[in-house]
């Protein structure tokens, strides 16, 4: 050892549900430290903006459960609904609705993929709708559901789901948790080896800090929540409006409603809650590492505030410090969280800057060039369907491709080698891969019986 | 296809490159009206000191459809389990860099955070008493993996060992049953198209002109298309990598075949010792600079282990990479694409990452500037991770003997590798991509190997007492000591499974 | 003079440690309603107070006096103390643990510390801290008691305490007067003796009270006023075995963590303790005055606290040696009245407790019978030779280089008695515990391998266990003991939630 002394002692600023998951996760790794958190009063704005509902990925629900924390115990305790994918209405240039599903999509044909087979047909004059070829997109169309069995041989095999949880519900399932294992609540925020700053974008550890607005025209959040009779779909459903959008995010008894919108575009709208997007500089200096949206408020049209608090609080603890001479761990942990931001920065920019949305702040920002990085992205999917994957992503390549798709990118050309495919060899190969989902989807219980059961 | 497609694509160079590209080719191109032309000479030697290779080759071979055994029987192939590294971190040291991990996860902590706190603690077994494949390839004993996941035997991978010579002359016949069209001749010029600065054709030296649309630049060093008639211009690593020339000599050899080859570090350069079925493949890496041709000759042949039966044959290159490997219609694969020496066989597989990459970004006659631009992308990250994990094996060193070693010793390394081995030695994380062809193992392998050993470990680790991590790492050690001598020699398992020479 | 029937006067000359844990003791044989117990101090006269750390016995004396052990800690800002951590002792920059408790457990009759050993010659150089709970629980900063459940690895943990000794003394001054005890303010004038036997009369205190008595208790210090200066019972010096004669002492403040033992460190001519208490933390230096000068030592103690110096040093002076009859006549010393030595292993205080209960074991009548005043000076005599031996082994098997007075140390002939155990240890391991010696096998082992002296060969009988079984119980020893203490609050936390100070 380096004759530094250990880290003993964690004090965690903040007490929304990126505070207690941190509390959680962090005293589950580690039952050693002695851990308090502070309570900060008000609305829970620790994962950037306030809201009623947020996502779990399908990769969350993995690790969370590698963690202890698995599925039934999530859908009870959070009130959650199963969510197979996002609705998108208002998005398209054609004004057709589109469905980005989670998971893979279709099947590849020997070494093409199946995205590109898709872009061969369409530039032969095929309609194709690539949700048609998503089994999670499939179930959610009929309203059925149930998790893929073991093993990965079937159609079946390639549904993915996430989870819709309420986030009050979350936190407080957390919280009980974390109380539990021996963490501390105190009212201010005591000494400690380590600060985990989970207090949001109005933390008092702001450092410096990069603006995004000249990107992100959005700048105003509402959220609330519905009670429903029946249990809402399986998806959340996205809307483009004049002004903005709203997203309606599927739980167990209710709806979590988010309205976005920028200011400047709607000046008769109600008050609501102001948001300002952009990041710190450095997510951890010193002994004070900044997690979820006290280090970075992403424009939550990718709706993956959640994921990217777990993906923090994972990361602190895979590089939690050895001794309090941190500098290494801060160091690397500052890189990965720097690929983090950028990624996600990318994923929420290209998600609202070139969609067909109709209305002048959507004109504005398709008429903005994109900045370098980002750009590329687009401009090479634009060309060929193929997608850049640098280290941090929070899109895999079928997010990726799911997107673009969705908002209407149509690549002006793809595989040159699928391009060389006879047609009916693809039609055949589209309709084997539809056929066997189809007829796996049939199996499916209804979804509404599959979530009564799994909340008994 | 509406009329845009390549129709005929030109290969400039044999050897590895020039036939693994056209075999590969020739396979995915099957059935389309795409023609494959390779022109060659057989006066040009190719340069063949890529012998040794990566798991990702089986792959290669698998997806051309190529049997194993036969394969082997034709090249005098060897199996190779990693490359042992003598004399890296300090003289006298050995360490092996395996294909496989080190031991396994105890109580969720990655286990070279354990082993490095139990090398803190006194414990005395070297990381590779945890290494089936490096226990094995010491006692010169090789099988096939086991498929089944939970058996230690699945723990690691292997690849080969082979002529490179009698490789392309194999892939050369596979290539030429499907349809590749060989033309002997010499290349001495390649006219570009006026206004678009295209490659229209290749001018051979007794006159012929050899048509295309799409040409690979597989000529080696000089690179006879990107750089001589596109002058792509060229990437200079010299300063991170000193080394700028070779020797090369086979000899005969009595040893029971050995599955891994060797790199020894030497004065100012290293040698290796690549073992075949029908000879031992020598060769000395040196930095001209620090070691006359001369010296460099007389290290090698003290060195090697039985009679030479050729003539030493020098090398020249500079290590580093073209700007750009696709520009405008050609793609350059194999040396003309760059040079990064053999330290860790990267060679062939840099050939085989450019032959698929090309495939996914095949074009067509509009030439998309993208499809270049992309696959420049990529390609350029892989050559700039491969020569930041071998600069880590000079630059890792305790050695102070020579000028040579005092120089990579203290020289400046690229920001992201500095990044690297500070990380790892502080805290034993392993910095990694999301892609790329050394995973973690492999740092861990050549780190800990060359003593960069983790000053503190991860704390969930602190669950386990000292005692406790030591006893389990004893039984460990006995397990896998066990298992690793369970397994037949490499003689007599080639015999076995029908890949002896006779 | 020797009368008959039973003593029915006790008079404990002098208060402190010494005193008021005698008058504790004995206050029960006021029970009777005859026999009296009166304790003569002033408050004018400062104790000493340099023994503040304690060995495990010590609970059987609260328990003895039915003392409760969360109000004894508070009443004494105490804490609790797992072992003695000796830093620098074998060789600068090293440290090592003597716990409390033992090491594993025997393996089918074979003792654990010969299991290890046979493994160390097997290539297992596992650390021998890991198979002992305090040890382990030390270094994490954790404390608990075990919860009586014997069947929990938690019923290995042995523990003993840190406390204030003025604070421990007022306390037992609270029990004892409670149960009988009179307390007489009054500076001793002179000690009256019989003219023909010689015995203790009675004590005349300066302000001209008398204060007779059968039994004489002598708690009056270094001073000796009974049994030194007015029976002449004789000093046996022991400075040539531990050559240390001076200590200074300085409190300093409370820093954290909480450390749950106490810290020997080695220094240039002698060590320096450290004892960590709730209100504060207790330091000093022993020394040997022909290695230092006076200045010296507390500048290096003042040079070497974590905290701030809360008082100036305090100064002492001792010689290392025993009363050659710690009973004489009618009067019985206790504490330095009946001899010293440095409180290298904390056992001043035991000191104290097993004079008083071998004076309880052999409590005279007024006869005074010889038999059970030479048992008691015989016992006496033994006990404290092995403890001495022990501080001695702690000396010479140091290998620090370049300091005169640790050269010497390691130079220096040693008792038989102490050579022939070192002997035996480094040749084979062996070890015996003789006619209920204080420290047990676990303590001389602990300091012999700390210091370095390891054995040549290992008990033969080790080698006929099956070594893959040894090795699955070693595992599960040291994963039970870790998973043990991590479980356990830190000690701070532990005191504040059981026996937190109180201001009194």
């Amino acid at each position: 050892m380096s004759g530094d002394a250990a880290v003993t002692s964690v004090a965690i600023a903040g007490s929304g549900l990126a505070g207690w998951l941190a509390a959680s996760l962090v005293a589950r790794a580690l039952p050693d430290l002695a851990i308090t958190v502070t309570e900060t009063p008000g609305p829970d704005r620790s994962l950037g903006v306030t809201t009623a509902a947020e996502i779990l990925l399908p990769d969350d629900l993995l690790m969370l459960g590698e963690a202890g924390w698995n599925g039934p115990d999530l859908l009870r305790e959070c009130r959650a609904g199963f969510l197979l994918g996002t609705a998108l209405t208002g998005w398209r240039a054609d004004g057709a609705a589109a469905f980005m599903p989670f998971g893979e999509i279709g099947a590849p044909l020997g070494p093409v993929p199946f995205h590109q087979l898709v872009s061969t047909q369409r530039r032969r004059g095929e309609a194709v709708n690539l949700a048609n070829y998503s089994i999670g997109a499939l179930a959610a169309q009929a309203g059925r559901f149930a998790p893929p069995p073991p093993g990965d041989e079937t159609a079946h095999s390639a549904l993915a789901f996430g989870l819709c949880v309420d986030t009050q519900r979350m936190a407080a399932m957390l919280r009980e948790d974390a109380l539990e294992r021996g963490v501390q609540l105190t009212g201010a925020l005591s000494d400690a080896d380590l600060v985990i700053d989970a207090s949001g974008p109005d933390s008092r550890f702001a450092g410096a800090r990069e603006d995004w607005s000249a990107w992100f025209p959005f700048d105003r959040v509402a959220s609330a929540r519905r009670s429903s009779e029946a249990p809402p779909p399986p998806y959340v459903h996205c809307d483009a409006h004049a002004a903005g959008w709203q997203s309606f995010a599927p739980l167990a008894d209710g709806v979590g409603e988010l309205f976005v919108f920028a200011s400047a575009d709607a000046p008769g709208a109600p008050p609501a809650e102001p948001f300002a997007p952009g990041c710190e500089v450095a997510a951890w200096t010193d002994n004070v590492v900044r997690i979820a949206g006290a280090a970075a408020q992403h424009d939550p049209v990718s709706g993956l505030q959640l994921h990217i608090a777990l993906a923090d609080v994972l990361r602190l603890i895979a590089l939690f410090p050895a001794t309090r001479e941190l500098a290494a761990e801060a160091a690397e942990y500052n890189r990965q969280w720097r690929e983090q931001t950028d990624c996600a920065f990318d994923a929420a920019l290209l998600r609202l800057a070139r969609t067909g949305a109709r209305g002048a702040v959507w004109d504005r920002l398709r008429a903005s060039p994109l900045p370098e990085r980002a750009g590329y992205r687009h401009d090479l999917y634009a060309a060929n369907g193929r997608i850049v994957l640098h280290d941090g992503e929070v899109l895999d390549e079928a997010g990726w491709i799911a997107q673009f798709d969705a908002l209407g990118v149509q690549p002006r050309k793809g595989d040159a080698l699928a391009d060389a495919l006879p047609s009916e060899r693809i039609a055949a190969h589209f309709a084997a891969i539809r056929q066997a989902m189809i007829a796996a989807v049939g199996r499916m219980p209804p979804y509404q019986a599959l979530l009564a059961q799994a909340v008994a | 296809m509406e009329g845009r497609a390549v129709e005929r694509v030109v290969i400039v160079g044999g050897g590895t490159a020039g036939w693994m590209t056209a075999a590969a080719l020739a396979h995915r191109l099957q059935g389309l009206p795409i023609s494959v032309t390779l022109v060659e000479s057989e006066e040009i030697g190719t340069v063949g000191v890529g012998e040794a290779t990566v798991p990702h080759i089986r792959f290669f071979n698998a997806r051309l459809g190529i049997d194993e055994a036969d394969f082997m029987r034709r090249t005098s192939a060897t199996f190779k389990l990693g490359i042992e590294f003598r004399n890296w971190g300090r003289k006298g040291d050995s360490y092996i860099h395996p294909f496989g991990v080190f031991g396994e996860e105890i109580e969720g902590v990655p286990f070279h955070h354990l082993w490095a706190r139990f090398a803190r603690a006194g414990g005395r077994d070297p990381v590779e008493a945890f290494s089936l494949p490096v226990l094995a390839a010491r006692m010169d004993r090789f099988a096939h993996p086991d498929p089944d996941p939970d058996s230690l035997l699945s723990t690691y991978s292997y690849a080969y060992q082979f002529d490179a010579g009698l490789y392309a002359a194999y892939l050369r016949a596979y290539a030429e049953a499907r349809g590749v069209r060989r033309v002997e001749g010499r290349v001495v010029g390649a006219p570009l198209q006026g206004e678009t600065g295209f490659v229209e054709s290749v001018v051979l030296q007794d006159g012929r002109i050899i048509v295309g649309e799409l040409f690979i630049d597989c000529s080696g060093f000089r690179g006879l298309l990107i750089e001589q008639a596109l002058q792509a211009g060229y990437e200079d690593w010299s300063h991170w990598l000193p080394c700028d020339r070779a020797v090369a000599v086979p000899c005969r050899s009595d040893a029971p075949l050995s599955p891994y080859t060797r790199a020894t570090a030497l004065d100012a350069g290293w040698a290796w010792r690549i073992p075949l079925q029908h000879r031992v493949g020598n060769g000395h890496v040196y930095c001209s600079s620090h070691i006359s041709d001369e010296a460099a000759r007389d290290a090698l042949l003290g060195q090697i282990e039985g009679e030479p039966i050729a003539e030493p044959r020098f090398l020249r290159f500079t290590t580093g990479r073209r700007h750009k490997q696709w520009d405008r219609n050609v793609v350059a694969i194999g040396l003309a694409a760059g040079f990064l020496e053999p330290l860790e066989s990267t060679s062939i597989h840099l050939i085989q990452l450019a032959v698929g990459r090309l495939l996914d970004h095949f074009p067509d006659r509009d030439w998309d500037p993208f499809c270049a631009r992309e696959y420049n992308r990529l390609m350029d990250l892989e050559y700039e991770r491969v020569r930041d994990f071998l600069i880590l094996h000079y630059h890792a060193t305790e050695r102070d003997d020579t000028p040579f070693w005092n120089q990579v010793r203290t020289m400046q390394v690229p920001d992201s590798l500095a990044h690297r081995l500070e990380t790892f030695r502080k805290r034993g994380v392993v910095v990694n991509y999301r892609d790329g062809m050394f995973l973690d193992a492999s740092w861990i392998a050549v780190y800990l190997g060359q003593r960069v050993i983790p000053e503190t470990s991860d704390p969930r680790g602190e669950v386990l007492s000292d005692a406790g991590l030591m006893l389990r790492l004893a039984s460990m050690r006995d397990e896998y000591a066990q298992m690793a001598s369970q397994l037949p020699k490499q003689n007599a398992f080639l015999e076995r499974i029908g890949a002896h020479v006779g | 003079m020797m009368g008959a029937g039973p003593i029915r006067k006790v008079v404990i000359a002098g208060g402190g440690t010494a005193g008021w844990m005698a008058a504790a003791a004995l206050a029960r044989l006021t029970g009777n309603g005859v026999t009296e117990v009166v304790l003569v101090e002033s408050e004018e006269i400062g104790t000493v107070g340099v023994g503040e750390a304690t060995i495990p016995p010590i609970r059987t004396f609260n328990a003895m006096l039915g003392i409760d052990e969360n109000e004894f800690v508070a009443a004494t800002q105490g804490s609790f103390k797992l072992g003695i951590e000796f830093a620098g002792w074998r060789r600068e920059g090293e440290a090592y643990l003597h716990p409390f408790g033992a090491y594993g457990a025997d393996i089918d009759g074979v003792k654990f510390h010969q299991v290890w050993l046979a493994m160390r010659a097997a290539g297992l150089p596992l650390p021998l801290d890991d198979f002992s709970l305090c040890t382990t629980a030390a270094r994490l900063h954790r404390f608990q008691r075990p919860d009586g459940n014997p069947a929990s690895p938690l019923s290995q943990l042995a523990y003993a305490f840190h406390f204030d000794a003025g604070l421990y003394a007022a306390f037992l001054r609270r029990h004892a007067e409670a149960r009988g005890v009179v307390r007489q303010e009054g500076k001793i004038a002179e000690v009256r003796l019989d003219g023909e036997s010689g015995f203790i009369r009675a004590l005349a205190l300066e302000d001209g009270r008398v204060i007779e008595g059968d039994l004489f208790i002598d708690c009056t210090g270094f001073r000796a006023l009974l049994i030194g200066e007015a029976l002449g019972s004789a000093y046996e010096d022991w400075s040539h075995w531990l050559p240390c004669d001076r200590a200074v002492a300085v409190p300093s403040t409370r820093t954290a963590p909480l450390l749950p033992y106490t810290r020997s460190t080695a220094r240039r001519a002698g060590w320096q303790w450290r004892i960590p208490l709730q209100h504060r933390t207790g330091n000093g230096m022993v020394y040997c005055s022909r290695h230092i000068s006076d200045d010296e030592a507390a500048a290096t103690l003042l040079a070497n606290l974590d905290g701030e110096a809360t008082a100036d040093p305090r100064p002492l002076r001792f010689t290392t040696g025993i009363r050659k009859e710690p009973w004489r006549k009618n009067c019985v010393a206790l504490g330095l009245a009946s001899g010293f030595m440095e409180p290298l292993e904390s056992t001043s205080i035991h000191l104290i407790q097993i004079g008083i209960s071998k004076l309880l074991a052999l409590f005279p009548d007024a006869s005074f019978p010889a038999h059970e005043r030479d048992e008691y000076n015989r016992l006496t005599a033994l006990q404290w030779a092995q403890i001495r031996d022990f501080l001695i082994l702690h000396y010479k098997q140091t290998e620090r280089a370049g300091e005169p007075f640790w050269e010497e140390c390691a130079g220096m002939p040693i008792p038989e008695s102490l050579a022939r155990k070192m002997a035996l240890f480094r040749a084979a391991g062996r070890l015996f515990r003789y006619e209920d010696e204080l420290f047990t096998d676990a303590s001389w082992t602990a300091v012999m391998i700390g210091q370095g002296l390891m054995p040549e060969r290992h008990d033969p009988l080790a080698d006929t266990l099956d070594p893959r079984e040894v090795r699955d119980l070693a595992m599960r020893m040291a994963d039970a003991f870790r998973r043990t203490a991590r479980a356990m609050p830190t000690h701070a936390d532990y005191i504040a939630r059981h026996c937190a100070g109180r201001t009194m």
